[in-house]
């Protein structure tokens, strides 16, 4: 490499160079890109005025990108992923907070404890459930994730607060908060929630990255596309499908322990069947086949709820317009959207569409150029 | 495992008496030249039923080392479901399946690729939204790293891609490696699926009608590929075809199957002059014969 750059290489090359590099990276360079970007945009006075759900947004991108690993890449539909998401809020909440004489933890450690449970109930029902076909598949993760619901909701041992949650006490040391502003404190110095949960995001959105581009995430792919003729052509179908649902609720829970911070606890409506719908709605409306796609259908989704929510009166300097009656349910608009998108290309969605949409641009203005 | 001790014992590695191997003493096998515990692909009286339906009964083969065989049969004559037999797609309900001398009956379907043995697939079955290259690398990545690897820590472009872009070479697809599989020709997509299939690094390949809906001249270019993989690579082929000229021209041995059960088996001249195959079992194929 560098004795084709001593014997002179014209810029051309070095562009392409450069060019391919980026391509290679377009994934890393894309997620700090999100993280630099995220915040400023939505705080902008015309879209939402304020930042406090910038760090919400990343901490769900990281949950429906795994949740998407499943889907998306190894063709799983789990209609119960919101227990995972739970398991690692509730086992955080929980240990964080020592209630009803369960030991008090350090934040990474009842972490770590829900990321083990989560990823000890993805195997165990992974080797019950993957081999079932689609449908059952669909359904008994869905079973699955009700009886978690019912069990949190019964407050075994007085350790989940039944409908309550668990919401006294769950802050761990190093986040404080004031004036409704979480703030790390680490070694003396104080640090933005936001950049501890971007730090978090990064890490997490590599490893998934790269679990999506290494040998392993292919078999995933291969999987998908045709499960008879990657056995016959010897994958171990059933064993790659238990490790990517074993993978996927490892790092839904990890999500779940920081969304609990994010949160001020764990609540109960977080396990029902509504997240685990929003879950494969958000997922889908992004682009299932795309490593970003869950980035952007969480994005979309998000700030339109709280847009929406948000919004009140419509100025248009003549008159005004009060919209806060209709735009609280804004559901109805995002779903208009969602089965807009299912209709046109299902597995393409926002992000598939932004794709085709700059590489038409790119032409066009390459063609100009030229 | 030892063939003398079972050649004395006349019973299988469980040390059970078999019925296929009973069913074979009463039954002359029509194919009995090859001993399974030699032989680089036997099936020993294997039977498949769906129901009331027997597709496949009592089989008895034995293909030998560097053999190319071809299978014939009319439609429904239950060449597939044997093939889908041996490869444990379907468990067989009877009998046994030896891969050079080694009983794979209870082997998942999934393993023997990793034990030698690998198919194409009579429609064209393949990763569809994948590359060409993806499509045969990913084979050669799984020959490699087994079954089941956490190879996680790669970036896959780094496995098997200079053998995969091999293979395409060999199967003549080498100029088309970033297409889409879904956009391939008809003819070209079969020839992936055999690039596919050489892609596990197989000993006994099974060939399920590689050139059907071929043009005549892609027939023969296929034909010839088959040959040479046989020849070149010294792979044992089988080989299900209805196209006569290419089973005449290239097969050492043919197989017949009717209604499941095999009625003879023997070099393509002698099975042209089988009274029985002519009368019984090819009518419609009589002309091309």
């Amino acid at each position: 490499m560098s004795g084709e750059t001593a014997t002179g290489e014209g810029p051309t090359e070095a562009l392409d160079r450069a060019r391919s590099l980026l391509l290679r990276y377009r994934v890393p360079v894309g997620l700090v890109l999100v993280v630099l970007l995220l915040r400023p945009v939505i705080s902008h006075p015309l879209l939402l005025g304020y930042e406090a759900v910038a760090a919400t947004i990343l901490i769900w991108m990281v949950f429906v990108a795994a949740f998407n690993l499943l889907f998306g890449y190894a063709g799983l539909l789990s209609f119960g992923h919101a227990m995972f998401l739970g398991f690692g809020m509730y086992a955080a909440a929980i240990g964080v907070s020592g209630r009803a004489g369960a030991p008090e933890l350090p934040f990474p450690v009842a972490a770590a404890v829900g990321i083990a449970v989560a990823a000890t109930v993805g195997y165990l029902l992974g080797r019950l459930t993957v081999e079932k076909g689609e449908i059952y598949f669909a359904f008994l993760t869905l079973a699955v994730a009700q009886a978690v619901e019912f069990t949190a909701n019964r407050n075994p041992l007085n350790l989940t607060g039944g409908s309550n949650g668990v919401t006294q006490n769950v802050l761990p040391g190093f986040v404080e908060s004031t004036r409704g502003q979480l703030v790390v404190v680490f070694t003396g110095l104080e640090i933005d929630w936001y950049w501890f949960v971007s730090a978090v995001f990064l890490v997490a959105m590599l490893a998934l990255w790269q679990i999506v581009r290494s040998p392993f995430g292919r078999s995933l792919v291969a999987i998908r596309e045709n499960g008879d003729l990657a056995r016959a052509m010897g994958i171990n179908t059933t064993r790659y499908k238990v490790q990517a649902f074993t993978i996927s609720a490892a790092f839904s829970a990890l999500a779940g322990s920081v969304l609990m911070i994010d949160r001020y606890g764990a609540s109960q409506e977080t396990l029902s069947v509504i997240t685990s719908g929003d879950t494969v709605l958000m997922a889908v409306l992004g682009g299932v086949r795309y490593f970003f796609g869950p980035v952007a259908g969480v994005f979309v989704w998000q700030f339109t709820e709280e847009f929406l929510n948000e919004f009140e009166v419509l100025h248009l300097g003549f008159t005004s317009v009060d919209l806060s009656g209709v735009l609280t349910h804004w559901q109805f608009f995002l779903g208009a959207l969602f089965v807009v998108l299912v209709v046109v290309a299902p597995l393409e969605g926002i992000w598939g569409y932004l794709r085709d949409w700059v590489r038409d641009l790119y032409v066009r203005v390459k063609g100009v150029a030229e | 495992m030892s063939d003398t001790a079972d050649a004395a014992t006349g019973t299988a590695d469980d040390g059970e008496p078999t019925d296929a191997g009973r069913e074979a003493d009463t039954m002359p096998s029509p194919d009995p030249a090859v001993d399974p515990t030699t032989a680089a692909l036997a099936t020993d009286g294997l039977r498949r039923t769906f129901g009331e339906v027997t597709a496949v009964d009592r089989v008895s083969l034995g293909v030998e080392r560097g053999e190319l065989r071809a299978i014939i049969g009319p439609n429904g004559a239950g060449k597939t479901t044997l093939f889908n037999t041996i490869m444990g797609t379907l468990p067989p309900t009877d009998g046994r399946v030896f891969l050079d001398g080694q009983d794979v009956t209870e082997r998942d379907e999934h393993e023997r690729p990793h034990l030698g043995l690998a198919r194409s697939f009579q429609s064209n079955e393949l990763f569809e939204e994948q590359t060409v290259l993806e499509n045969v690398r990913v084979v050669v990545q799984t020959s490699r790293r087994g079954a089941f690897s956490f190879d996680l820590f790669r970036d896959h472009r780094s496995v098997g891609r200079e053998r995969a872009l091999e293979l395409l070479d060999t199967v003549g697809l080498d100029a088309l490696p970033s297409t889409l599989a879904k956009n391939l020709s008809h003819g070209d997509q079969r020839r992936l699926g055999i690039a596919m299939a050489l892609a596990t690094d197989p000993e006994v390949l099974l060939l399920d009608e590689p050139t059907s809906g071929m043009s005549p001249g892609a027939t023969t270019a296929t034909a010839n590929l088959i040959e040479e993989i046989r020849d070149e690579l010294g792979l044992t082929v089988v080989l299900i075809e209805h196209d006569m000229d290419v089973v005449l021209s290239i097969s050492d041995r043919i197989s017949v199957l009717n209604r499941g059960s095999l009625i003879a088996t023997g070099p393509p001249e002698e099975i042209q002059a089988n009274d029985a195959v002519q009368d019984a079992y090819l009518g419609g194929m009589r002309e091309e014969l």
